[in-house]
């Protein structure tokens, strides 16, 4: 039914996210002159891993931002044909009111990718078994770099911290599966490839928008043919757009502010009380299980579970609140105008993402937490996969995470990420007869860094080289 | 009595001489419409405004004549609405409307001509679309404040709810709203639509159901002929895709999304002919027709986040301008449309230059998603001023306010209150 998938010509980070090489590196750069970044490229190029090869011990992607494309010297009418997003980036005014991007996370205060500091022109993500593979490749990548010219602005490094994310929660349960990369899950959760691979059919059964370049500047016929029929050759074919967004953690701030809330009226902490609102506006228990099926308590039976749905189980929210953080970045079958419905779950199928983020810095637990801050930064480089960023990932930043109004809801935004003014955030829990509200949550994430950037595919890496 | 609502379209020509002075003037109005030289908010029953300089038709020199559009969703009648406006804005209209051809000269301004000239500009509606038939915007206000103090009394730490039942918790919310003087009026559902309404609805409908079918021995003779030719343009009209500039994108970009509301104008040339022209008129009637008597509760074939929105003919029905307040940003709002209602927005754009193939006028075009957006986004024009009387409000916000307040009179059984106390 779907379409081939190239996959010895899409970068492997589309098909998977390495669950087994327990560290990575982003390595954000900075190209020197062109020529010597060209030369660099076409080596980067042939060892870049491809999505057919499922590896043991290192894995290497690259990415760029606009400006890096320009720096090879991709000339601006085909620079034109990437998406209006990748190319005004994620800071420009309405971006910033789009993803949340205001106060303390605003681009200002970047430490990379904001008005303020460099351009990021690429981003090198390199993955190791551990860290001595991720230290091997690492040195010998950034000495091939640094000897063409290149320069490293910044290195984002992952700690692994098990399969939990900062807070404690276990985390990459829920990911959509690409059809036609054959991994099983249930039906709601398979999702065009064209959703996350450009040159293939999305979910409106449509090619996306990607950037073709006149065939007469690809004589050597490096570029694959426009599979719309054009004369064109396809740059974006096999390629796909990455975001990059590092958010710091609060997890002190976390869970002591858990704690008040949910402190006896004699001022005993009361740490199931306090579990389960965390578990509450996450929608997960720690260990995993949806609290829509499993409300009560976390059960290890449904640690991974992912094949559910909200309004079959829990229209009302009593179990996984309306508002929290899972229902609200992905509302399954629950979307106007007909929840539970099919058509809801393909509204929803049109606005997912592939994460393939890493936590970073030492994991805090809340016990430890609960003591005090320890003054080490920790968080998540929050990274994903989308073919058409405004209407994947900006969407679920903007119409569901970020808003008050989500679901008929007044005033809550995501309570674990969504961006909330001085005063805080809003959170309802649905309860019987009356709902439960807590007020005033502050900010527990804090944007550091972010951009947008194109992955490209193999033969469109080697043509980018060959400019 | 229920109270309806009026879309008031006022169009004034403006010399190209003074474009450049009328935009200056609408950029000092447009960072506080409520309270500006036309205090907006100071106005009784007006919902939505906005004051637009049409875009040149394409072709056209920039030292063309323009028109200026002030465009007011507001509760009837129409006649009292104009008369506060000139009343509380007299100097106001005088600073936007002088850049405009047949405005009165400066000594020759009183109430009295201000209120001719806006009379005398006053443009028809094709069609227009309200939310919800019959909610002020006092009702609006009104319910808004009523829902946050019920929240607010709910919130309070001395409640012990767990094991109250519902009809308890909603006798104490009653108990709560008699107790406050300034809420005195919740205690009343708002008063169903008198016989008189009911009565001038049913003849309205009546009369609209007779012409339909005085009508339908013409469409059935004419069905085959217009489809025929209706499939011969469809197949030769020209589709170009419409790509805006970024220039474009950032300059309207750049006033969205700064509250949960935004507003969208779009303006495009209709295909030429009297069969688009007819075309357009028909589909606009049935949408106008539509839009009074069965989407006029909250819900239009699915979607639930356009507060107002109307169409007007430009240009001796040259142009179009499709006007909109809305819920949540324009790719969602887009998204909305393309998902659920792509066949209503064919059957009336499709009618608009190079639109996206469509096949049986409703068919496909929009469905073609990328193509629709980027055909949106061209035809889209910069609203210089734009004024919404309950901002932080959604329609399902409103909506839902409205049920509460509902909820608060009459009999409730325990299953009914369960799901009116789900409303808080």
């Amino acid at each position: 039914m779907a379409a081939n998938l190239e996959l010895s010509d899409i970068q492997g980070l589309v098909a998977r996210g390495y669950g087994r090489l327990r560290a990575a590196r982003l390595l954000l750069l900075v190209l020197g002159e062109p020529a010597p970044s060209r030369g660099w490229l076409a080596s980067v190029a042939a060892q870049v891993t491809t999505a057919d090869v499922d590896p043991r011990d290192t894995a290497i992607h690259l990415a760029f931002a606009p400006e890096g494309l320009r720096n090879l010297g991709l000339p601006e009418a085909v620079l034109a044909g990437f998406s209006n997003e990748f190319r005004e980036g994620m800071t420009t005014p309405h971006r910033q009111r789009v993803l949340g991007d205001f106060d303390a996370n605003a681009p200002e205060r970047w430490r990379w990718g904001g008005p303020t500091t460099p351009a990021v022109h690429a981003v090198l993500m390199l993955y190791g078994a551990s860290a001595a593979e991720l230290e091997a490749l690492a040195a010998v990548q950034v000495q091939a770099l640094e000897a063409a010219g290149l320069k490293v602005l910044a290195t984002l490094d992952a700690t692994d911290i098990g399969d939990v994310e900062p807070f404690g929660f276990r985390d990459g349960i829920s990911q959509p599966l690409l059809e036609g990369l054959g991994k099983e899950g249930p039906a709601f959760n398979v999702v065009q490839p064209g959703e996350f691979v450009l040159g293939y059919k999305n979910e409106y059964g449509l090619l996306t928008d990607r950037p073709l370049v006149p065939a007469a500047t690809d004589a050597g016929r490096i570029l694959p043919r426009d599979a719309a029929g054009s004369d064109a050759r396809d740059l974006g074919r096999n390629g796909t757009y990455l975001v990059v967004r590092q958010l710091e953690q609060d997890v002190a701030g976390f869970w002591r502010c858990l704690d008040g809330i949910t402190r006896a009226p004699d001022g005993t902490s009361r740490p199931t009380e306090r579990t389960k609102l965390a578990a509450k506006m996450v929608g997960r228990w720690p260990g995993g299980a949806p609290l829509a099926t499993s409300p009560d308590r976390d059960d290890p039976a449904q640690a991974k579970s992912n094949d559910f749905r909200y309004h079959a189980q829990d229209a009302d929210g009593l179990g996984c609140p309306i508002g929290a953080h899972v229902r609200r970045t992905n509302p399954r079958d629950s979307l106007d105008p007909n929840p539970g419905s099919d058509g809801s779950i393909a509204l929803n199928r049109r606005h997912r993402i592939l994460r393939r983020g890493r936590a970073y810095g030492p994991y805090l637990p809340a016990e430890q937490a609960l003591a005090g801050a320890d003054g080490v930064e920790r968080g998540l480089h929050f990274i994903c996969l989308a073919a058409n960023i405004a209407r994947q990932f900006e969407f679920i930043q903007h119409t569901w995470a970020n808003n008050p109004k989500f679901a008929a809801l007044y005033d809550d935004v995501d309570p674990i990420m969504g961006a909330r003014g001085p005063g805080g955030a809003t959170f309802s829990m649905p309860a019987t007869p009356v709902r439960k509200r807590v007020t005033g949550l502050p900010s527990f994430v804090t944007v550091r860094g972010g951009g947008y950037f194109f992955l490209p595919g193999i033969r469109a890496l080697r043509y980018l080289s060959s400019l | 009595m229920t109270t309806r609502q009026v879309a008031i379209t006022i169009i004034a020509p403006v010399p190209g001489a003074s474009v450049d002075a009328l935009e200056a003037t609408l950029s000092r109005i447009a960072p506080d419409p409520a309270n500006g030289p036309i205090p907006f908010g100071k106005l009784e029953g007006v919902h939505f405004a906005r004051l637009v300089l049409m875009p040149n038709s394409d072709g056209a020199g920039s030292a063309s004549p323009r028109s200026l559009a002030l465009l007011l969703d507001c509760d009837a009648p129409q006649r009292t609405r104009l008369r506060q406006l000139v009343g509380a804005a007299g100097p106001g209209l005088d600073e936007v409307f002088q850049h405009c051809d047949g405005y009165p000269s400066r000594d020759a301004r009183t109430p009295e001509s201000r209120l001719a000239y806006l009379r005398a500009h006053v443009a028809p509606t094709a069609a227009c679309y309200v939310n919800t038939i019959g909610r002020t915007v006092a009702q609006v206000r009104q319910e808004s404040l009523l829902r946050e103090e019920i929240e607010q009394f709910l919130d309070r730490p001395e409640h012990e709810w767990p094991g109250k039942s519902a009809r308890q918790a909603r006798a104490a919310i009653q108990q709560f709203i008699r107790g406050r003087e300034d809420l005195r009026w919740a205690r009343k559902p708002v008063p169903a639509p008198g016989l008189l309404y009911r009565a001038r609805e049913a003849a309205h409908f009546a009369a609209g159901a007779l012409l339909l079918l005085a009508f339908s021995p013409f469409v059935v003779i004419g069905a085959l002929p217009y489809l025929f030719v209706l499939r011969q343009r469809e197949r030769s009209d020209s589709a170009r895709r419409l790509t805006p500039s970024d220039a474009h994108i950032a300059e309207l970009a750049a006033v969205e999304d700064l509250l949960p509301q935004n507003q969208f104008t779009a303006v495009g040339d209709l295909k030429p002919g009297a069969f688009r022209l007819y075309t357009a008129v028909a589909v606009l009637w049935l949408v106008n027709f539509g839009a009074r008597h069965i989407f006029n509760h909250a819900n239009l074939a699915g979607v639930k986040t356009i507060h107002a929105a109307r169409w007007v003919f430009l240009d001796g029905r040259r142009r179009m301008v499709f006007v909109s307040n809305y819920d949540g940003s324009l790719e969602n709002y887009m998204d909305d449309f393309i998902d659920k209602v792509s066949w209503g927005l064919n059957a009336v754009f499709s009618n608009g230059v190079d639109y996206p193939r469509t096949n049986w006028l409703i068919r496909d075009g929009a469905k073609d998603e990328q193509a629709f957006k980027s055909h949106i986004r061209s035809r889209q024009a910069p609203t210089q001023v734009w004024y919404t009387a309950y901002g932080h409000l959604t329609a399902l916000n409103i909506e839902n306010n409205a049920r509460i307040r509902a909820g608060l009179s009459g009999p409730m059984d325990e299953a009914a209150a369960v799901a009116w106390l789900r409303r808080l």
